[in-house]
């Protein structure tokens, strides 16, 4: 008799079955019928909004705050909901519960006029503006930096040019610098193939769905599959939530501004200059040794978007003394959103930066 | 507790598990090699292309019936997004200046808690 065959639980799995199917007609409908959670909801002001670029300040939720506030660069390809879910799993919630002053700068869609904006209207306008924001609205000079993906590359070509400060600290969530080895991407935008001045002259700012689909292309099989576990999952409301929120997010790309997806492309994809220590913006030098500060990598073990590969030397090539890497389970998302970031990432960058906020 | 090895829906979840790595792996090699980077980049750029000539075309359209583009649309929520920014902005320096104000009406501005917190003692309380 096979040990793990227990013939006497057929009936009630068969029954639980039975229950799970009805439950999916049931829950499948209410899928379609509504909406999923509201998100990004923690409350804020805005400090400062121009064309694609916004500022927020985040409501402190206790009675005394570290004294240096934290600016959270976002990605320019997604929305910065994604650092502020639902309550109990918003890293923006965490972090005002922890203490700490939070500003995030967030990307809207760049409109038509705006694909002119190249990267030196986000690393020498953009960033320094919020900088000075910051610290007009907190009355403190030095500020920490937290840069998700490509907001981390955003704040390194920040951080190296404007060396003196006043960025106090940097935090970095999977930021790649070696785009050699981002290898999918490179092969995306083969410079044999890949004509990026014909594609920005004719569509201007670069279509979200090209973004989309982009990703999409990394793990082509994931998003049939997902809506399969959907479908299993749907009688189980946690599930359900949790699939919607990412799912919601991870459609809601951002186009590219033209001359920033020229600039990347070009400088960074073809060129690799970040890695190569000949990257400038608008004339300024952007040497990865000359950032000083204290710094913190975050990296995900199992990130199909940057590679560790992509992001291994990022702390080596830093010239700071106080610096760490440090390798969570999780993939790009998971890393800084959702269960397993509340268990891992925010604890571990809470307690690297408490001591550093004084 | 069912046995995970006999489990059918413990096999199913795991056989889409593999089914996802796999499928992924054999995509991404193929992906990786320079004719799929000169397939997809010729459909990519005829597709751009089309696109864009098909926007122009509908503009002409639009302009015949005496009707706004899409692109007219986008300024006007442009220039309406800019007034409402300008608005905030205009809003949140009121309240700093009114907050300075030697008269300020303390009860309208929510106080900022003072910026003394230490780090937690390795008791676990903030010292």
């Amino acid at each position: 008799m096979n040990a793990g065959l227990d013939l006497a639980s057929i009936p009630e799995r068969i029954q639980s079955e039975v229950q799970r199917a009805i439950q999916r007609s049931i829950k499948g409908v209410e899928y379609f019928a509504t909406s999923g959670p509201s998100l990004g909801l923690t409350p804020k002001d805005v400090l400062s909004t121009r064309g694609t670029m916004n500022l927020y300040h985040y409501r402190p939720m206790t009675d005394e705050i570290y004294r240096v506030p934290i600016l959270i660069v976002m990605a320019t390809t997604n929305r910065g909901y994604i650092l502020d879910m639902v309550p109990g799993q918003s890293f923006i919630e965490f972090l005002l519960k922890r203490g700490y002053d939070v500003y995030m700068l967030d990307w809207t869609a760049p409109k038509p006029e705006e694909k002119r904006l190249g990267m030196e209207d986000y690393v020498l306008d953009f960033i320094p503006h919020c900088i000075r924001r910051v610290q007009q609205d907190s009355g403190e000079q030095d500020v920490s930096v937290i840069g998700y993906c490509f907001g981390g590359v955003l704040s390194l070509l920040y951080g190296s040019i404007f060396s003196d400060g006043p960025m106090k600290n940097l935090v970095l969530f999977t930021t790649p610098i070696d785009f050699r080895e981002m290898k999918l991407f490179q092969n995306f935008s083969d410079r044999r193939y890949f004509d990026v001045d014909r594609l920005v002259d004719s569509v201007g700012n670069v279509p979200p769905e090209m973004i989309l689909s982009s990703f999409e292309m990394l793990r082509p099989a994931s998003r049939g599959i997902s809506q399969v576990q959907l479908w299993d999952n749907i009688w189980n409301d946690e599930y359900v939530k949790s699939f919607r929120m990412f799912d919601r997010w991870a459609t809601d790309t951002l186009p590219l501004a033209g001359e920033y997806f020229r600039a990347i492309t070009k400088d960074l994809m073809w060129d690799n200059k970040l890695f190569n220590d000949t990257m400038s913006v608008g004339g300024h030098k952007a040497q990865l040794a000359d950032i000083k500060v204290p710094v913190l990598h975050a990296v995900a073990e199992h990130d199909h978007i940057v590679p560790y590969e992509a992001a291994r030397h990022l702390v080596t090539k830093i010239g700071s003394t106080d610096k760490e890497e440090i390798m969570l389970k999780g993939g790009h998302v998971s890393l800084v959103a959702g269960a397993n970031a509340v268990k891992r990432l925010w604890p571990k960058l809470d307690s690297w930066l408490a001591g550093r906020s004084t | 507790m069912a046995d995970k090895s006999t489990d059918p829906a413990a096999l199913w979840q795991s056989m889409l598990g593999e089914m996802e790595k796999g499928f992924n792996a054999f995509a991404s090699q193929a992906m990786a090699s320079p004719e799929f980077s000169k397939v997809m980049n010729q459909a990519g750029s005829a597709g751009a292309g089309a696109q864009k000539q098909f926007g122009d075309m509908m503009e002409k359209y639009l302009l015949g019936l005496n009707l706004p583009s899409r692109a007219q649309m986008v300024d006007i929520a442009g220039r309406l997004q800019s007034i409402e920014a300008q608005l905030g902005e205009i809003r949140t320096m009121l309240q700093q200046s009114r907050a300075g104000s030697p008269g300020a009406d303390s009860a309208s501005e929510p106080q900022r808690p003072p910026r003394t917190r230490r780090p937690p003692s390795p008791e676990g309380t903030p010292t």
